[in-house]
């Protein structure tokens, strides 16, 4: 059972049009083109909607209009704000280098926060969680297994310079290593769709027929 | 010489029509009824101890931040093992709010805010934060200032008096799967509310990704595969006995039967793929964008299928990736 709808009217005309829905994507199963494009067509307008409906609902009205028109004075900060969007609203009518100012912002904020997090939250601990430090053996040998399939792997990538013979056998080595992680990664993968076949099928036979429920 | 099958796309479509076929009928088994050797909880409950412990460990009426944005395509995987964590936080009396920071992420929240609505989640304890625009950087921002300008309630009340911000809360669950999952969380916020434990329930496919934060610490626990999930919502059911929420609908997790049929045709499938690739055959692959026309993957093929007054020279054609005659480009040797 999903378990979105409940068993009144509008939860059933909700069930029905996802089940027919689902029917309309699996007809690619058989070949049957028109019907498929139908339903991405129908995913792509909905998506939209629903975007300018969110865009619109949770974050213009409530977050820059509403305070601005409350409380001007207490808010100065959104008045720019609201001239960026200005910008990038009109940005086919507007020229290119007052558009860029929006732009700019844009990418380079959510550069700055997404690489520092990275380094921060990401690239520091790990390498420090990396260090082999001494303790137990099983320690020891997850450190140096560890070390060694990161060294096979990054001599794998190196192209375009002489390599000897040994060179040449890590990197090999290291290239089968990452085949071994990205089919150990599909293998994940192929589980985790074949949970989310079985579950429509469970919608499908369930809340839909009844017949298994 | 062999005639063409006027019409491929039904020999093309019979594997996967036979998957969803033996899927459907395997799905009326029950993982209970499958018997003790094909269970798809996992035997190992060292994840699931984990996320208990950290639970087990809150204080009462916790306040749980759920950071609550999972991919729409994938999220009927961790469905069932979110709606434990809910079942389990509500018998422990949690106090939830439910944030998002991407759009699918609020379509989600959305929806399971009006089904713990409909089955009996006490109003007060359930706080709508709604969505928040800005990727990392709204994030960053709603570390300090979470809660709406327009939110009520006692629930909205309380964070308000504790700060307003995320560190009013005692844990947070992150549910992942989108853009902005439990990684976003880690490096966001975990580097600036180091005390505020953090657990995550996401994906099978975002499992290799977000295992060295359970190592290092910065997860408190992680729940990211099928298994443990479903080794999850058995242990909450467990400890909670039959179902006393009025309107409550059981909770299924996939049947083990189906996934396991699911897995050996799949592979059946992939093996006999592969094979015909290896001898040059072409009657396996699916429809293409040729509406039936199979794309020619070897030069021997290409070669058996070039109409005799337009035949390949030598390979040439083909090793330049150039059309042959039926107008279909080919890849050379390698």
């Amino acid at each position: 059972m999903s378990g979105f709808w409940g068993s009144d009217l509008a939860g059933v005309a909700a069930t029905w049009v996802a089940a027919l829905v689902t029917v309309l994507v699996w007809s690619y199963l058989i070949g049957e083109r028109r019907v498929f494009q139908l339903a991405q067509h129908l995913l792509a307008g909905l998506a939209t909607g629903y975007l300018v409906l969110l865009a619109v609902r949770e974050v213009l009205l409530p977050r820059l209009a509403e305070p601005l028109v409350r409380d001007p004075a207490g808010n100065l900060l959104l008045l720019p704000a609201l001239v960026l969007v200005g910008a990038l609203a009109g940005a086919r009518w507007l020229p290119r280098p007052v558009v860029a100012l929006p732009v700019a912002f844009l990418v380079a904020g959510t550069a700055a926060f997404a690489l520092g997090g990275a380094v921060v939250g990401t690239l520091l601990p790990q390498l420090a969680a990396s260090v082999i430090q001494p303790g137990g053996a099983e320690t020891v040998a997850n450190g140096l297994v560890g070390l060694g399939v990161t060294s096979l792997v990054l001599i794998g990538f190196l192209h375009g310079v002489p390599r000897s013979r040994i060179v040449g056998g890590a990197a090999g080595a290291g290239r089968w290593l990452l085949l071994g992680g990205i089919g150990g990664w599909l293998g994940f993968l192929l589980v985790s769709r074949l949970a989310l076949v079985v579950d429509r099928i469970g919608f499908l036979l369930g809340d839909w027929l009844g017949l298994a429920r | 010489m062999n005639e063409p099958d006027p019409r491929p796309w039904r020999r093309a479509a019979l594997a996967p029509l036979a998957l969803v076929a033996v899927l459907g009928v395997a799905s009326f088994v029950r993982p209970g009824d499958s018997g003790g050797a094909l269970l798809l909880a996992n035997p190992d409950r060292s994840r699931v101890t984990e996320l208990r412990v950290v639970l087990a460990a809150l204080p009462d009426q916790p306040l749980v931040l759920v950071g609550l944005d999972p991919d729409l395509g994938t999220y009927a995987e961790i469905r069932t093992t979110v709606r434990a964590a809910f079942d389990d936080l509500r018998r422990r009396d949690a106090r939830l709010a439910i944030v998002s920071f991407t759009p699918e992420g609020r379509a989600v929240a959305a929806a399971e805010l009006d089904r713990l609505a409909r089955t009996g989640f006490a109003q007060e304890a359930l706080l709508d934060l709604g969505f928040i625009a800005g990727a990392e950087a709204g994030m960053v921002r709603a570390v300090t200032a979470l809660v709406p300008v327009a939110a009520e309630g006692s629930l909205a009340g309380a964070v308000r008096e504790a700060g307003g911000g995320m560190g009013a809360f005692d844990i947070v669950l992150v549910v992942g799967g989108g853009d902005l999952g439990p990684r976003t969380w880690v490096e966001q916020v975990g580097t600036r509310l180091p005390g505020l434990p953090i657990v995550a329930i996401a994906p099978t496919f975002a499992q290799p990704e977000l295992a060295p934060y359970l190592r290092t610490g910065q997860l408190a626990a992680l729940l990211a595969t099928l298994r443990d999930g479903a080794a999850y919502a058995s242990s909450v059911a467990a400890a909670a006995g039959p179902p006393n929420v009025p309107n409550e609908s059981p909770e299924r997790v996939p049947s083990a039967l189906a996934m396991l049929i699911g897995m050996l045709l799949a592979l059946v499938v992939l093996g006999r793929t592969l094979l015909a690739s290896a001898w040059g055959g072409a009657g396996s692959a699916g429809p293409t964008e040729t509406d039936g026309r199979h794309a020619t993957r070897s030069p021997r093929a290409a070669a058996e299928r070039a109409p005799s007054d337009e035949p390949v020279a030598d390979g040439e054609s083909a090793a330049n990736g150039e059309p042959t005659g039926d107008g279909e480009p080919v890849e050379g040797p390698e």
